[in-house]
């Protein structure tokens, strides 16, 4: 019976999040009107574009059983450098990307390299490094510069039939993410790895290896989500980036996947994402000050992660 | 440790090579100080550091007593933050209310500390995920109470006080670091909480075993780790005199940097407020050559950061080739 129970409880972990996004979105739309307002939607989907690429970065950090606090650092780096690049030149906008997503993925390179040969535990390699990045940012610049280019604009802001394009490239990228997560072997060692270091080690799988990658994935799509918000900020905002982390991992964690590791999925992230994009909208719609809103998250990030503890031997 | 030999001798101290690491450091980084500027010679000079750190030291001395139970608090920007802001409200230019803020200050501290610690003792959350989401949550409190600037005013007597430089030399400031590092390690060494930090610290599923208190462990030490943040707000209340809403905004990397340097690890169950103290010191020498060096004042983030990867690093390499 307790088997049984469990189970239930599993399946209910496992898919919460979306009865928990309906009834939110439901209820949202059924008492407040200015929420079921289409232009309304669409600007909920696209501030959850930035935020939903981060999280399906930190899903694979997370599966693996790591953890990523540098990547609000490495967005809000790549805000300022991209706008710096740029300065509103159309032309340079795909290489310009192109080169962010590389730092991304680079400095998401250096994580991976110190974890493996420093053998430290990825919150406090990934802390030190979200400071380090945070001083480079400020030596760099303590005010706006720069500006970002007109197509990155329209990437960040604009729609083509109604559907923000950012919700697009968001999907295109969870598709991606899905396939190389649920239909890969990489996805599979990836699982292993996180569930249970040392049997998949003996099972003859590249653990360190898939550190490396996961950290590389997490750092290039850190990058990409820097471009996006800096195509909705429109300049490089040096502040632009902090605490997007503690927010990814809280959509990660809200979807369910466990901060343990061993298992997750793209798409339960992005509920997450999703979730706390029309709590965020809600609260604005409902004029909550920025003060209280901030407390709220505060809270979010706790109860999350008190709902998310692993089940079993209470020690 | 010599009262270790009526306890259980358990192997929770390691090496002397990586006990007293970081007092080698502290006398290298001061030697090169010395040789970088001759004010690294001056008595006033270091008084002086030792003020401008207090805030940062205070806070470190709790949060080791949390790393060595194996948690952490990076809620403690933010509770600096609050109750530096609480301080300067409740005093309201009134020297007549400077205890009763004081007071109040310390209780709030040590309220939010006790909720940290009732949720580490009872859940199975990650401490760092926990303390970084309290510390939002403050943050928001605290721009909730102030409306988002800076409120209060500090009372005429207030700041002299702490700044008052007894002998000439030894600002008040200063020596509260030293007496509270003092009493920490008192508390540390000389108390049988102190002994069942580092048993728990050391291995929780013997110490749950064995039946030791972990629950009331836990919640002690983190309530502790609030008070201590408490009493560093009001030291930068005291340092600065400015009750901004941001004040303490991003010490708790400082304070992290300053504990792993001296020794007390992530994994907990060694190190301990001594070694704090020396990295503590470390930490405000760095950030001088820094600016002595002519570095943007931004670089000692970088430093920080270097030092916590590095610093956790290092202690990890010894302690596994110690045990």
């Amino acid at each position: 019976m307790a088997v049984a129970r469990a189970q239930r409880w599993l399946a209910f972990e496992r898919d919460g999040i979306f009865l928990l996004l309906a009834a939110t979105v439901v209820i949202s739309a059924m008492t407040i009107p200015a929420f079921r307002d289409p232009a309304n939607l669409a600007n909920v989907i696209r501030q959850a574009g930035v935020l939903g690429i981060l999280a399906i970065g930190q899903t694979f950090v997370i599966v693996a059983g790591m953890i990523d606090l540098s990547i609000g650092m490495i967005a809000g780096l790549v805000v300022v450098l991209s706008s710096v690049l740029l300065y509103g030149e159309a032309a340079l906008t795909l290489p310009v990307v192109a080169l962010m997503i590389l730092v991304g993925g680079g400095i998401g390179l250096l994580n991976g390299v110190l974890l493996n040969t420093l053998r430290l535990h990825p919150l406090i390699l990934t802390f030190g490094m979200l400071s380090v990045l945070q001083g480079a940012i400020f030596s760099f610049t303590d005010k706006s510069v720069g500006r970002t280019s007109e197509p990155l604009s329209i990437l960040a802001n604009g729609d083509i039939f109604g559907i923000p394009w950012s919700a697009i490239l968001l999907m295109g990228l969870a598709i991606g993410a899905h396939v190389l997560f649920a239909r890969t072997q990489f996805g599979y060692h990836l699982v292993a790895a996180g569930g249970n270091p040392e049997s998949a080690r003996r099972a003859g799988i590249n653990v360190e290896r898939i550190r490396l990658a996961v950290f590389v994935i997490s750092g290039a799509t850190a990058g990409l989500a820097g471009v996006l918000l800096a195509g909705r900020l429109g300049t490089g905002y040096p502040l632009a980036g902090s605490g997007l982390e503690l927010d990814a991992i809280v959509a990660v964690v809200l979807g369910g996947t466990l901060l343990s590791g061993g298992r997750g999925s793209v798409w339960r992230s992005l509920a997450g994402v999703l979730m706390l994009a029309v709590i965020s909208n809600v609260l604005n719609l409902l004029g909550v000050s920025a003060f209280v809103q901030q407390f709220i998250k505060g809270v979010i990030v706790i109860v999350a992660i008190l709902l998310n503890q692993p089940r079993g031997a209470n020690t | 440790m010599t009262a270790a030999a009526t306890g259980p001798r358990k192997s929770i101290v390691p090496a002397g090579a990586s006990r007293h690491a970081i007092f080698f450091v502290l006398a290298a980084v001061y030697l090169a100080g010395l040789a970088v500027s001759p004010a690294f010679a001056e008595p006033n000079y270091l008084f002086n550091v030792l003020r401008q750190i207090a805030p940062v030291g205070i806070a470190a001395i709790g949060v080791t007593l949390v790393m060595i139970l194996g948690g952490v608090d990076l809620s403690v920007g933010a509770v600096i933050s609050l109750t530096a802001v609480l301080t300067a409200s409740v005093m309201a230019g009134d020297p007549g209310n400077i205890a009763l803020a004081i007071f109040v200050a310390c209780a709030t501290g040590f309220g939010i500390g006790l909720l940290n610690g009732m949720i580490a003792a009872f859940s199975r959350v990650s401490p760092f995920i926990l303390t970084l989401g309290m510390g939002v949550a403050v943050m928001g409190l605290t721009q909730m109470f102030t409306g988002g600037t800076a409120k209060g005013t500090v009372s005429p007597g207030f700041r002299e006080f702490f700044n008052f430089r007894i002998g000439g030399y030894v600002p008040v400031l200063a020596l509260a670091l030293l007496l509270l590092a003092g009493i920490g390690l008192f508390i540390e060494k000389a108390t049988t909480f102190g002994r069942q930090l580092f048993l728990v610290g050391t291995n929780r599923a013997t110490a749950i075993l064995s039946g030791l208190p972990v629950r009331g462990v836990t919640i002690v030490a983190y309530a502790l780790s609030g008070l201590f943040g408490a009493l560093a707000g009001i030291a930068l209340l005291a340092r600065s005199g400015v009750s901004s809403t941001v004040a303490g905004q991003g010490l708790e990397f400082q304070v992290l940097a300053a504990v792993v340097l001296g020794g007390t690890t992530f994994v907990g169950g060694r190190g301990g407020i001594a070694g704090t103290v020396a990295g503590t010191l470390v930490l405000v020498i760095a950030f001088n050559l820094v600016n002595i060096a002519g570095l943007p004042y931004q670089m000692q983030l970088i430093v920080m950061g270097g030092i916590i990867i590095l610093a956790s690093a290092l202690y990890g390499r010894i302690s596994e080739h110690v045990g």
